[in-house]
This record gives C-alpha cells, structure tokens and sequence, in this order.
C-alpha cells in the first residue's frame, strides 16, 4: 500500500505532522520519499525516505525513527521538484495510488440507460457502414478498368517469306505497330517476331500432331495454326522473363540456336528449351501466308516466367 | 418553455411538430430519391413522384408521431394521444389538399404582379437610363422582397392551420405528473426500439439490397455523352461470309490459272526470240502480274476465311 | 456470459496496456454536451466528411487524369466516357465541393447565430475563417484542371481580378499564372496547389480547429434554465454522433443524387479564343461576378475595391468579431444587430447571385 496525501505520520513515539507532499522516482516510479509538514507551524518540511516507513495504513503513515532524529533528515526544497503534470514519463499515472478518496463526476442521467447507448451505437455503426457500401462496387470496377482489358487481334503484316532463304533458319521480322492507350494520341512501336520454314522434323516438334488454336478473351477460337503450313512465328519475348533473343550460329553445338542474351535460355528451331531458366517452350503466334508470300500476324504476347501458356495482349 | 400549452401560439405549436418531422423523413426520403434517379426516373416527375409520395406516406406518419409525442412530453408536459401521427398525418393531408392550391394561386398572382410592378418601374424616364447590371439586382430585390413577404405569410398561414391541428390533440391529452427528468428520458427512449436486434437487422438487411439494387440500376458509362466524343470503335474482326469467300477464292485461282497459262506463252515466246536478240541480252522479266493481283486478295474480307487450306 | 475474453477484447487489451485505449477513447467519446446532442450541431462534422469524401473521389480522380495542356481535357473525356462509372466519380467531386461551400456557410451561419464565436472559442473562430478562405481557393483551383473553356476562362477572369490590387497584384497575377499569361505552368501550379499544398493545410488546420474546439468545450444552447439543460446533457458518443452519421448519411445520398440529375459535362477544349462562350465563374463566386459589373465598381481600382478590397475587408470585419462584439449574450433573439447584420449579408449575397444568373440573358 502507498501513503496517502494528508495521512497522520506517526514516529515511534508520537505523532509529528501529516504527508503534505509525495515525491516519485521517474525511472522506477515508486514512492521514493514523503514530505511531512505540520500545518502552520512555521516547521520547514522534511523529506524522508520510503525506507524509513514502517507501516502504512489508510489515513497513517508510520515511521521507524523516534521524533528526535525527525530534524535528521533534509530540508524539503521545493524549487528541486516539479509536479507530474509537467513532466511526461510514460505510465506514470498508472503507479501512484496516492490521493486519498476519489475525484467524481455524474454520469449524465440519459447515458445510465445502456440499452440506449447499445442500440445508438450499433445503429451508428450500421448507417456508417451503408455510406461506404454504395462506393466499393463502383470504385473498385473504376481502378479495375484498364486491368483486364481485351485483347488486339489485328492481323498485322511484317514482310514477305522470299526473305527465307533456308529451312530451320530463323528470320527476324520487325515491325511497327499502332498503339492507342486510353486517352493518349496514336503512337507507333517497333515490335519482332522470328519467323523460321520449317522442315517437317521440326514442324513435327512445334505441333506435336496437334494444330494450334488460339482464342479470345471469351474463350473462343479465333485462329488456327495448320500443322501442315511449314511456316512458324515465334513472339519475339523469351518466355523467361521477357527480353529480345537471337538466332545465332554456335560453332561449339554445330548448330544454329536461339538464344537468349538476359538469362542464356536456349530454344533450338522448334523452340524447344535446350537449357537455361526458360519456363516453357518458344511461343508461337497465329500466322497466315498470303499466296504472293506475304506474311501477317496476330501480335499476341503471353506472360513470362510461367510454365503455362497465359496470353495478356 | 414549460408546461404552457395553453400559451403555446398555434404557428408556434404547428413549427414545433412540422420543423423536426419534415426533417426526419429526408434521409429516408433521399434514399429513395437516389434509387430513383439511378434508374433513370425523376423523383419530381411522374411515375417516380407518385413512387415517391405513395413511400412517403408511412415515412411521414411515423415522423409525424415520433416528433408530436416529443413536443408532448418535452415542451407541454403531457402525455400524446394514441395513435397522435396518424391523426396529424391525415388531418394535415386533408388541410395541405385544401389549402395548397389556394396558396399557390394566391402565391404565383403576388409574384407574377410583383414582377410587372418592378419591371413598369424601369419604364419611367427616370430610371430608364439605369445600367442592367443594377437594375437587374433592384428589380430583383422589388419583386424578390415582395415575393419574400407573400411566401412567409403564406407559410405562417400553413403553419396556423397545422397548428390548430396539433392543438386540438392537446386539448385531450392529459397532463403528465412526472418530473421533466423522467419525460426527457421517456421521448427519449421513444428512439429506442423494444426489439433491437430485429430493427437493426431489417435495417442491415434492407440498407445491403438497396445497394445491391442501386449498383445493378445506375449506368457504367455517362447518361450524358458529350456530342462531340467518339468512343473508340471496338476492333471487332470483319464478318465471316463463308460462300462468298469460297467464290472469291475459286474466281482468284481462275485468274491465277490463267495469269499463268499467258506467262508460260509469253516464255515460249520468249525463248525463241531469246534466240534471235542474243546480242541485246535483254530478257523480258516475267511480269509481276501475278502480284499486285495477289496482294489485292489481302484487303479484302473474304479472305479472312482463308484457313481452309 | 463468456469467462473466456474474445479475441477482439484481447487486442483491445494488448493496446490499452501500451497506449491507455480505454481513457483515451473515454476522453474523446465521453464529452458531454450540454442541453443534449442537437442536430443543430452537425454541421462541422458533415464539412469533415465532405473533405474526406473529396479526397478519396480526388484521389481516384487522379488515378486517369493528367495534369498537362495536351491531356487534361483528352483524360477527363476518358474518365466520363471510358472508365467504369468514371462519370459518377466526378460528378460527385464536382458536386461534393458545391456541397462543400454551401456546408461551410450554413456552419458559419450556425456559429454565428449561436454567438460561439465570443469567448473564449476566439481561436476556434478565427482558425474556422482561415479553413474558410481554403475551401474557397479549392474551389476556384480545382475549377481550372478540366481545361475546357469554361474552366481555363473562369480562372482567366479570376486571376485578372486579382491582378488589379495595387502593388502585389502583378506579382500574385504571375505567380498563380506561371507567367505573363495562363498555359501550360498555370495547370502545373494550380494542379500542385489543390492536390498537394491546400488539402496539407486544410488536415493541418481542421486538426487545430478540433482541437481548440475540444479545449473550449461546446458552447451549447444559447437558452434553457439550468435545470432543462442538465436533464437533457447526455454524451457525445453515441448520440451525437449518430445524429452527425445520419446528417453525413443525408449528404452522402444528396450529393450522389445530383451527381445523378446533373453530370459533369465538359464544353469543348480550352482555346485562347472565348468566341462566343461567356465567362463565368462556379456559381458561389457569382456575386462577386455580378458586383463587378455595377457601374461604381467600373475602372482598374473599382474592380479591385469590388473583387478584393471588399471581401477581404469583409472577412477582417469577421476575425475581428469577438473583439468587437464583447457582449457575452448568446441568444441571437436579443442580439438585434447580428440578427439583422445576418439577414443583410445572406440576402444580398442572394441577390446578387440570382442577379448574374439572370443577366446572362442580357449579354449580347
């Protein structure tokens, strides 16, 4: 138990005064020292250590030393000190127990009934939440607008096959394409595409005796690639991680590869993975062949990294 | 303010009553406004203001008995009849349906002659010099003041009749022993339902419908375009016209042949003057007739269907 | 019951330990208001909630929109047309700060009328003035980023005004403008100015007013014996606040619902030539359009008297308020002067408005 403001302070013998003051440590907020005055007696107070207290009870404070030692102890010097009003040291309130009694304010009549206070409460909750309800659908298809938005189709023409001299050799097509994003004006990019003539071998391993069909965003198939046509587009993104590859000549393999500059993946003319990081086999785009050799595309591109196909423009 | 029901003025009493009711019921009556106007209806046109008043109606008599039991108890210490917003309600109906029109004929008369008188003023000599800006805002204050003073005591008229309405509920009602403690916290509690959980939930249930109904209603797109915006037209692929594309397709290769047939006669041609001008090496290039006619074929749409290889 | 504490009351716990929770929630919800919670009091609040609502609707705004001559007006074609409900977004924004305005007025009227403007809520009054002046400039800036010609010629005439106060007005004029005339900088500062330096100053500020409000205590009904208020005292929480939930719930549903009467429909894009369009500015700038139009006002020094000198010597009168008026009554029934005062100022500010509203008629 703490002493208590205003508490009798008892010496061995008699009584000497009452604690006019408490004084607290800020490190381990304990009752250091009390302050024991007599009212108007002209006495100056004096400070003493918790460690001579006694015993303490509600309204006594009960020290160990006789009165004769009281003038022992030092002269309480106010100016030393400053209330815990003015100082900030974290949970202090929460140590002392130090005032006698307690300080009351009514509660107001109205707000004794909790049933009321129950119900207005929920009831703000409720009406506050049905403000914000209306918004969340709205909002969320605004920010989700241009997420997921459908795909270009546009059958576009890079070049004509009498570029291809040689079976299972690949050939870069680049090209430009239009680009309109939302509200900003036409612009151009230049794009790739690495068209190969493959020989049947090689068509064998693109297919796998499957022709290729791709679809739209609904699912439906909007094109597909005949097994029998022995010209195949590759999207010119590694399916790694995006970047630009190259067909190149290997002196070492004795072959002509693709290959990846970014992560090294190598991808022979069917596009299968010889090494490196590449998730997934080259992916090939739809293509047509005009009959004077023109070649046209559908700039498809799908997402890198992953082992499935995803397609995302 | 306690306790004098007898010295309680009519307009008085009639504001008392009418002021916290009418505003009681706009919240509920806003809702509904808004998921009107999100299908597209008007809450002051028909049909959505005869779905608006027909809605009003429980809405205005439980605003009506929820604000006359707390002028009752708060400000004339008594205690409300039973069933008092019905009563209002359809007393106030059959008042408002009586006095109404006759107010709007007095009002728009006081107005509309208000409005002459100000404007024959501009036509003296006087004041015909007077720049528009300021004889804009005088004629408007002329008019506008009059017509200011003809609404209030119109108003004040309304609020007299509803008035002597709500006083003739007074008149029966029996004064209210307990102190005003207790008759604060009995119009109160009058805001506290016995069965909470139940209201709280309808309330929960219906507020979640509304919005779910609102969102299905309101449009994903402006209900009022700009004339000039073009939206982007959706690139969608040329129609399929498969018999079309079939004989397009059997036209071109009739043509190839024949394209074909003439180059290789032409070559034969060739070839034996090719014997004559050997010293000229000139060497008719093949004619690249059959390209351009080729690289027609692209552009036109039947060619779409062109997969059946 | 349960003797086992949910998991919610154990968080709740964990954090009184570290924060005091509980006292400080006690200290925020358990203030009691005298006279009882009054709807009369919900004014401030709803103006809180308006803010917040335009800047989660500016926030999303600023999602599409970009801040320069070439895309302003293309992106906020798009928003209308394009995005998903992208309309109703901006017609609420747009709605909400005409909200914004009129809650602002009607706040300031309820202050006034009550007389919590003496003391001692001096500093409430004068912090409120200050929130005032920045409600008024988010409006006249954000007016301008749409870039039609409404916009770009509403702000024009405006900063022109401002360019007639003798001595700083060329300055003030430039600076706003980023230049000798209004381009590309002047959407570049005006963009900053409302999405970055007014909403820093008006949290910064709104969160002194609530403060100082909160020192002084609520100034309460300004009638009633002492008797009649403690009967009706009650908290802060929850009745007042349900009756500021229901009134914001009311603004919320008001302004989407003229959102839904009125979309926001652009004019064509700005160009340096007005052809036949006729200036103006937003509707709660129309009186002080329509004052500088009166033949008095006419002449470099009549505009300046008309569009600066007057309202901002208006506006000191204002701050000056509870140091003028020292009368501690509050009952505006016995304060002739401030009732009348109150009347005149709304009144011509009426008519005034109507006044423009119906000159346009008479513009050739």
């Amino acid at each position: 138990m703490q002493p208590k403001l205003k508490s009798k302070v008892r010496c061995t013998d008699r009584e000497v005064g009452e604690v006019t003051r408490i004084i607290v440590d800020p490190l381990s907020r304990e009752v250091s020292h009390i302050v024991v005055g007599r009212n108007g007696a002209g006495v100056p107070e004096r400070q003493i250590p918790a460690s001579t207290i006694e015993a303490v009870t509600d309204d006594t404070v009960e020290l160990r030393a006789p009165s004769s030692e009281l003038n022992q102890f030092p002269v309480f010097r106010r100016d030393e000190y400053v209330t815990i009003h003015e100082v900030e040291i974290a949970h202090l309130e929460d140590h002392l127990h130090v005032q006698p009694g307690e300080v009351l304010v009514p509660l107001p009549e109205l707000e004794r009934n909790v049933k009321r206070r129950t119900f207005f409460t929920n009831l703000t909750h409720a009406i506050g939440a049905l403000i914000a309800l209306p918004l969340v659908y709205p909002v969320l298809r605004y920010v989700m607008k241009p997420m997921y938005a459908p795909f270009d189709n546009r059958w576009l023409k890079i070049g004509n096959v009498n570029r291809i001299k040689a079976d299972d050799v690949g050939v870069q097509f680049k090209f430009k394409k239009t680009v309109k994003e939302a509200f900003m004006p036409e612009a151009e990019v230049d794009k790739n595409v690495w068209v190969l003539k493959a020989s049947p071998p090689v068509l064998e391993e693109v297919y796998k005796s499957k022709d290729m069909e791709f679809r739209d965003h609904t699912g439906g198939v909007i094109w597909t690639n005949k097994r029998d046509v022995p010209y195949v587009a590759y999207s010119g993104k590694c399916p790694h991680l995006g970047c630009g590859y190259k067909w190149r000549n290997v002196p070492k393999l004795g072959r002509q590869i693709f290959l990846c500059p970014c992560h090294l993946s190598i991808y022979d003319a069917s596009g299968k993975v010889l090494d490196g990081p590449a998730p997934r086999p080259l992916d090939p785009v739809p293509i047509r062949v005009a009959t004077n050799g023109d070649i046209e595309i559908i700039d498809v591109e799908y997402k890198a990294g992953t082992k499935v196909q995803t397609r995302i423009v | 303010m306690t306790g004098q029901a007898s010295n309680m003025s009519s307009v008085k009493l009639g504001l008392a009553v009418a002021w916290p009711a009418f505003w009681t019921g706009v919240p509920i009556k806003v809702v509904i406004a808004l998921l009107l106007l999100a299908t597209g209806l008007h809450p002051w046109e028909m049909p959505g203001l005869a779905f608006l008043l027909l809605l009003s109606i429980p809405i205005d008599i439980w605003a009506l008995g929820l604000s006359s039991r707390t002028v009752f108890l708060e400000r004339l210490h008594l205690q409300p009849p039973a069933l008092v917003g019905l009563t209002l309600w359809w007393q106030a109906t059959l008042f408002s349906a009586l006095y109404l029109p006759i107010a709007y004929l007095i009002g728009s008369q006081a107005v509309a002659g208000a409005q002459a008188v100000a404007s024959r003023m501009f036509e003296l000599e006087l004041l015909k010099t007077m720049p528009v800006p300021e004889r804009i805002s005088i004629e408007l204050t002329m008019w506008g003041g009059a017509a200011a003073v003809v609404l209030l005591v119109l108003a004040l008229g309304w609020l007299f009749g509803f008035g002597r309405i709500v006083g003739r509920q007074v008149a029966t009602a029996r004064p209210a022993a307990e102190p005003y403690q207790a008759l604060v916290r009995q119009w109160d509690l009058l805001r506290v339902p016995d069965d909470q959980p139940l209201v709280l939930t309808v309330l929960a249930a219906s507020g979640v419908t509304l919005v779910v109904l609102f969102w299905a209603f309101m449009p994903v797109s402006t209900p009022h375009p700009h004339e000039l915006y073009e939206k982007p037209q959706e690139k969608v692929g040329p129609p399929l016209k498969p018999a079309e594309a079939l004989q397009k397709t059997e036209k071109l290769i009739a043509q190839a042949e024949s394209a074909v047939q003439a180059l290789e006669a032409k070559a034969k041609k060739d070839v034996k003057n090719k014997g004559k001008n050997k010293g000229t090496g000139k060497e008719a290039a093949p004619s690249k007739a059959d390209q351009p006619k080729a690289g027609k074929t692209e552009t036109t749409p039947g060619n779409a269907a062109a997969p059946t290889r | 019951m349960n003797s086992q504490p949910s998991l919610l009351e154990k968080v709740f716990a964990f954090v009184d330990e570290r924060v005091g929770l509980k006292t400080i929630q006690a200290k925020m919800l358990n203030e009691p208001v005298p006279g009882g919670s009054r709807w009369a009091y919900v004014f401030g609040s709803c103006l809180l909630f308006i803010f917040i609502m335009q800047a989660v609707t500016g926030i999303l705004l600023m999602f599409y929109y970009v801040p320069s001559a070439d895309h302003a007006y293309a992106s906020t074609q798009y928003i209308i047309h394009e995005v998903d409900y992208g309309w109703f977004l901006l017609s609420y924004h747009f709605w909400g700060s005409s909200a914004m305005v009129v809650m602002v007025f009607t706040h300031m009227s309820q202050v006034f009328l009550w007389g919590a403007y003496k003391k001692p809520r001096e500093m409430v009054w004068l912090v409120g003035l200050a929130l005032f002046g920045l409600v008024m400039a988010f409006g006249f800036t954000g007016y301008l980023l749409p870039w039609d010609q409404r916009a770009y010629w509403a702000t024009t005439v405006g900063v022109e005004i401002m360019d007639k106060t003798p001595v700083v007005g060329d300055f003030i004029a430039r600076f706003l403008k980023g230049g000798p005339t209004p381009g590309q900088m002047t959407l570049s500062r005006f963009f900053v100015i409302h999405v970055m330096i007014l909403p820093a100053a008006l949290m910064g500020l709104a969160g002194l007013h609530l403060f100082l409000f909160r020192k002084a205590g609520p100034a309460g009904p300004f009638q009633g014996s002492v008797e009649e208020l403690k009967a009706k005292t009650d908290y802060f929480f929850p009745r007042q606040v349900w009756k500021d939930v229901v009134a914001m719930a009311a603004v919320f549903f008001t302004i989407c619902s003229l959102a839904f009467i009125e979309p926001v429909q652009l004019l064509e894009e700005a160009t340096p030539d007005p052809g036949d369009y006729h200036p103006e500015p937003e509707w709660y700038f129309l009186f002080l359009f329509q004052m500088l139009r009166l033949k008095i006002f006419s002449g470099e020094f009549g505009q300046f008297l008309a569009g600066v000198a007057i309202p901002n010597a208006f506006l000191l009168l204002l701050a000056a308020l509870p140091f003028i008026d020292r009368n501690p009554e509050r009952n505006i029934f016995k304060r002739p002067i401030a009732l009348v005062g109150w009347i005149v100022v709304m009144a011509g500010i009426l008519i005034f408005t109507v006044s423009a509203i119906i000159n346009r008629e008479f513009l050739d």
